[in-house]
């Protein structure tokens, strides 16, 4: 269980989070959207301890200003929405400084074999020789996630779920790796951890998430499973356009299609 | 093709794409054998006298027999400076790669921003006003002091460099650098003030040691200045493991189980460490921060914890053919080895720049 309560963060004058509640539970994957600069990667910044906020943020059950950077490490791993490498390393050589602490196990071969098996699964099989910096934009986010899974590959330890923050996970991606990406978000969530993606797709947040919350200029508009939050009336109250939901037909889930004409006033 | 390069002799593991480990461990090992080798050239094995020299090693290790004058002149004369070299060039090659990480910038040489040159001011600061100190204790306090001013001067220098240059856990390659001449010219100025107050005796010393020179080593400068080297380079491999994960931003470090602060501030006081207390040997020494760790992350990868030990015996073998140089080009005389290493690595700076535009120039 994460439980963040009343987040507020101010950079200078500007206040940008404003009393934030946020819940996600493990076996879920729980997705924060909203426009740009409503605040969803302040609040994931909050909520992993990279910047301080009023409010605490408990991860299952501890709070996270008690814990030290290895505990953290343990419990949760980070995809920031944006990263440089300050040297030439190879894919695979970035790929295995996610085993850098916090690891579940001491067995050498396991741990040795990681970062190849993160790499096929973000479909990056025979990158591991590749320089980073030669790949492409989307090539490299995914060499990042191949980073975060292997820091904390088994969904569980001690019997308590882990989590996965992610920012923008998808951003990059074409829509075939979208699905693979999401996929292995699902996978993570069915095996017991946690997900915390923020997302700007609409359709693949109804798609893949179990859980919505909607940020708008800092304040959580809506909350609940996305046939609740994903509505014509909110989105476009929140995005300042106008969005028309459907259902899908087969499993009732929602889709939203923007409209070119009527953008707000 | 495939299955050759995925065999390996002896049954060690086999080849992985992009693992550089392998090269590195077999890169130290010759690194090893040769930083030996070095070490026996610049005792003078190879010259005419080379059964005696090998004699002198011995006799005071009780292995061999050797007359006092050849025992003396090895052991009290050139094993002093050898050791020096080595060990100076060893700290000054890790400092650089130190830096280098915690600044997240293959340019970052503590003789190219200004480090260097605080270590100085502070080691002339203690030769001149030690002047001032009652005879006596002058000359017990005397090599440490000004050790330990060094180390002050350059510890000082970056952590100003670092306010300066580092915000929001992002470096700037152009303030750096320029902050870097700045503090240069402000810690030389300085120090050119401290100077012209000196005396005679002092000023000898002095300019002979500002252009970077193991002339000067002797036992008691290294009883001063090798230990605190010593630390910093047993401290360094410490640092890879974080220094690897800072190579991704202090916040993926943090996210990472790295504790950053802890990482920076004992980064900034190994580089002072071996900064100063090889200043306060030797003088500046440029361009050995820079060369080795580039070189060597061309050949093996920018991992630390194979860079920071592979970095200590090539900056050291460096050092010594330097000096070996510094004796030779104009023998009977010989050239400060900080003019050597400069005529040797002012060019491949430029090289390094000339590789590195698109990192200054965005
Ligand atoms: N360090 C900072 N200093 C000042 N303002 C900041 C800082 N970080 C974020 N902000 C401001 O806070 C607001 C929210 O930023 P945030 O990055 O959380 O938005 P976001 O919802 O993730 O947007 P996007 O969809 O573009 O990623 C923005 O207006 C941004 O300008
Ligand atoms: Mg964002």
């Amino acid at each position: 269980m994460l439980k963040a309560t009343g987040i507020s963060v101010r950079f200078g004058a500007s206040t940008v989070l404003e009393g934030v509640d946020f819940t996600a539970s493990a076996g879920q994957i729980t997705a924060i959207v909203g426009p740009n600069g409503s605040g969803k990667t302040t609040l994931l910044k909050v909520m992993t301890g990279e910047i301080p906020g009023q409010g605490s943020t408990h991860l299952n059950g501890s709070d996270i200003a008690a814990l030290s950077p290895v505990d953290m490490a343990r419990k949760r791993a980070v995809l920031p929405q944006a990263g440089n490498v300050a040297f030439p390393f190879t894919v695979l050589e970035l790929v295995r400084l996610g085993l850098t602490s916090g690891l579940a196990t001491n067995d050498a071969d396991h741990l040795d074999h990681l970062p190849e098996r993160a790499l096929s699964r973000v479909g990056l099989d025979g990158f591991g020789g590749r320089y980073v910096q030669d790949l492409s934009g989307g090539e490299r986010q995914r060499v990042q996630l191949a980073r975060v899974l292997v820091q904390i590959w088994e969904p569980m330890l001690d019997g308590e779920p882990r989590w996965l923050f992610l920012d923008e996970p998808v951003s990059a991606l074409d829509i075939g790796h979208q699905l693979i990406v999401m996929q292995i978000a699902r996978d993570y969530a069915r095996a017991g951890g946690g997900v915390v993606a923020v997302m700007h797709d609409l359709n693949l947040t109804a798609m893949f998430a179990d859980r919505v919350t909607l940020l708008g200029e800092g304040r959580v508009r809506a909350e609940g499973r996305p046939a609740e939050v994903l509505t014509d009336h909110a989105l476009s109250a929140c995005y300042g356009c106008v969005l028309r939901t459907n259902t899908l037909p087969p499993a009732g889930g929602p889709w939203i299609l923007p409209q070119a004409t009527g953008i707000h006033p | 093709m495939v299955a050759l390069s995925q065999m390996d002799e002896g049954g060690a593991p086999a080849i992985r794409p992009g693992d550089r480990r392998a090269r590195a461990r077999g890169l130290r090992a010759g690194l090893a054998v040769l930083l030996g080798f070095v070490m026996l050239v610049s005792l003078g094995w190879g010259a005419a006298d080379d059964t005696r020299v090998l004699a002198a090693i011995g006799a005071r290790l009780g292995l061999a027999e050797a007359s006092l004058r050849d025992i003396t002149i090895i052991w009290d004369i050139r094993m002093p400076r050898m050791v020096t070299a080595a060990l100076v060039g060893a700290s000054l090659a890790v400092a650089g790669a130190v830096m280098q990480g915690l600044f997240r910038n293959p340019l970052a040489d503590p003789g190219l921003v200004g480090v260097s040159a605080g270590a100085g001011l502070g080691a002339v600061a203690a030769i001149v006003l030690g002047g001032f100190l009652p005879a006596a204790l002058a000359a017990f306090t005397g090599a440490y002091l000004v050790s330990f001013a060094a180390f002050l001067g350059g510890w000082a220098s970056v952590i100003v460099l670092y306010r300066i240059a580092t915000r929001g856990g992002h470096t700037s390659v152009a303030t750096m650098l320029l902050a870097g001449i700045a503090l240069g010219a402000l810690t030389g100025a300085l120090t050119g003030f401290i100077v012209y107050r000196a005396n005679d005796d002092q000023l000898r010393d002095l300019t002979f040691w500002g252009m970077g020179s193991v002339a000067g080593a002797t036992w008691a400068k290294l009883v001063a200045a090798g230990p605190i080297i010593a630390c910093a380079l047993v401290a360094a491999p410490f640092l890879a493991r974080g220094l690897d994960a800072l190579s991704l931003g202090e916040p993926v470090a943090a996210h990472m189980g790295i504790h950053v602060q802890k990482l920076k501030r004992i980064a900034v006081l190994t580089v002072a460490a071996s900064v100063g207390a090889s200043v306060a040997i030797t003088g500046g020494i440029g361009f050995v921060g820079i060369v080795v760790p580039h070189l060597l992350r061309l050949v093996q990868g920018p991992e630390h914890r194979t860079l920071l030990p592979n970095a200590a015996l090539l900056g050291a073998i460096l050092l010594l053919i330097a000096d070996i140089i510094s004796r030779t080009v104009v023998a009977p005389a010989e050239l400060p080895i900080g003019i050597v290493t400069a005529t040797l690595g002012g060019p491949f700076f430029l090289w390094i720049l000339l590789r590195n535009r698109a990192i200054l120039e965005s």
